[in-house]
């Protein structure tokens, strides 16, 4: 699913140094909740430092599709504009910009 | 009859020591924990008027515990976990064989999560990104993250409370701590006072309010001099304290070790100032006056007092005149120490500290020296003041914690009893 290795190897990364896990232990099949164990909380945690090494900005209602790592690596990759199929490139996000919550 | 409560642990993590022990003997040999500031670093100091506190050095959580509850709270809440962590050990204390609803938590803060706080708010105002602000800021900063942790750390299911009364935290918390046991409402509550707010703002805000000392910043061991002539203002301490209390029918049942009773405590304000004590010192002598009421012991039965005593100019001298007032001329038959001359004053924590050195002073017989107490100032002149480590055997503890907001507390420790003694198994 991933195509770009680095945000799959970034993300994992980000997940082993939270969990204090080998990051080739992480799987991108790997559910948050229910394999890795992460609470609601932590999966908050989890998300903003995933933010942080991204530049970017994940408004509240994304979040709900964000249950497995591969979940969050082809979000991730989908917002960079680095997603497998480039018609789905259109929301090329400024990570310096977000109102794109105006309407709903 | 009201249930007698006892002390039955105790753990600390202060500027002189990590461990009771390790705190008790560099007390006794009057070693200062005080030392110049370096933690601000790059922040530079040179604007700062007072350069120098009560620091506790090379701490380390993954050193104290192997769980995950240290990581996610801030630095006080750390100290308090690893002094709740000695003091449970201490006790002997088996959290599975107690009935969780009847284990309380009290915890005394007066800064709470400043060392997050302040990294946040400054990073918002340059960088103004609000959704850079960390998730856990609000958990963190809020002032019952300690006695929540500590609770989620032991299974504490009973009462769980945070007194934030400034300086006086901690006096009030074992004080609280002793009512909820008397009414029957826990059979143990864990005390804590915590503080560790040593950091850039809060340290620019005491030294804004004149209250640090800044004469002795090239000799950072003589600043703290409770009670001399030369004191010019309190040093800033940080660290945490952790007193068992249980019911002593409760710790005769487990066979538990007792270091001391706990008998009296009194809460009043001054109802005067936000920051200045009345100077006649009434009022302190009113609230040390009822707290042995409150243990019913007399004033003449007084053998020991653990007094405030920050070093500040009006401070120190109004609690000396007020023992003066209360106790007359018992006031100089009854031995007196600063724990502040070692470690600072470290707000929150300072009234569970005092309370550990009162108990210790009980239980070994010893009475720490009041360091740099060289030149008496005839203001505040108790004969029990001394420099070095006095030996005696005490019957009646008191000790003092006043805090901003016209706040005073006073509590009152006592001799365990012969039966108390020989519940240890």
């Amino acid at each position: 699913m991933a195509t770009d290795p680095t945000i799959s190897l970034k993300i994992r990364s980000a997940l082993g140094e939270y969990l204090k896990r080998d990051p080739a232990a992480i799987r991108v099949t790997h559910h948050l909740r229910e394999d890795l164990g992460l609470d609601s909380m932590a999966v908050i945690e989890l998300l903003y430092r995933i933010e942080e090494a991204f530049d970017l900005q994940i408004p509240d209602q994304d979040l709900v599709g964000l249950t497995t790592v591969g979940h969050v690596v082809t979000y991730v990759e989908k917002r960079l504009g680095k997603a497998a199929t480039p018609a789905k490139t259109k929301k090329t996000i400024k990570p310096t910009k977000t109102k794109g919550k105006k309407k709903s | 009859m009201r249930a007698r409560v006892v002390v039955t642990g105790m753990g600390i993590v202060s500027p002189i020591g990590i461990g009771v022990s390790e705190f008790w003997k560099a007390a006794l040999a009057g070693q200062s924990g005080i030392s110049t500031i370096t933690s601000f670093d790059p922040f530079p100091m040179d604007g700062y008027r007072s350069k120098i506190a009560g620091q506790v050095r090379d701490f380390a959580i993954e050193r104290f515990l192997d769980s995950a509850h240290g990581e996610r709270v801030d630095r006080y809440a750390q100290f308090a976990l690893v002094s709740t962590k000695e003091a449970l050990a201490d006790s002997g204390l088996q959290m599975a064989k107690e009935n969780p609803h009847r284990i309380g938590v009290i915890v005394g803060a007066g800064m709470g999560g400043m060392v997050m706080g302040e990294r946040e708010i400054t990073q918002l105002y340059q960088q103004q990104k609000p959704h850079r602000v960390h998730p856990n800021f609000i958990p963190v900063i809020t002032l019952n993250s300690a006695s929540g942790i500590i609770a989620m750390a032991y299974g504490a299911k009973g009462p769980n409370l945070t007194i934030s009364t400034a300086c006086s935290s901690s006096a009030h918390a074992l004080g609280q701590a002793l009512h909820c046991i008397r009414e029957g409402r826990a059979d143990v509550v864990i005390v804590v006072g915590a503080d560790a707010s040593i950091t850039p703002l809060v340290f620019a805000g005491f030294c804004s309010l004149r209250a640090l000392s800044s004469k002795f910043n090239d000799q950072p061991e003589k600043a703290s001099r409770p009670f001399d002539r030369s004191r010019d203002g309190f040093i800033m301490g940080e660290g945490a304290g952790t007193l068992i209390l249980e019911s002593a029918a409760h710790a005769k049942k487990r066979k538990a070790r007792v270091y001391a009773e706990i008998a009296g405590y009194a809460a009043t304000s001054e109802a005067y100032h936000m920051v200045i004590p009345r100077e006649d010192g009434l009022e302190v002598a009113h609230t040390m006056k009822l707290a042995l009421a409150d243990a019913e012991v007399t004033p003449a039965q007084v053998d020991y007092i653990n007094a405030h005593a920050t070093s500040t100019t009006i401070g120190d001298a109004v609690e000396a005149k007020a023992i003066r007032h209360l106790f007359k001329s018992r006031a100089d038959k009854i031995s007196v120490s600063a724990t502040k001359s070692l470690i600072g004053h470290t707000l929150g924590a300072a009234g569970a500290i005092g309370g550990i050195a009162s108990v210790l002073a009980l239980h070994t017989k010893q009475i720490h020296p009041t360091a740099n107490y060289d030149d008496p100032d005839p203001a505040c002149a108790l004969a029990g003041l001394s420099r070095s480590a006095q030996e005696r055997r005490i019957n009646v503890a008191l000790l003092n914690a006043f805090g901003f907001g016209s706040n005073n507390a006073a509590v009152v420790f006592k001799q365990a009893t012969a039966e108390d003694r020989r519940s240890k198994g």
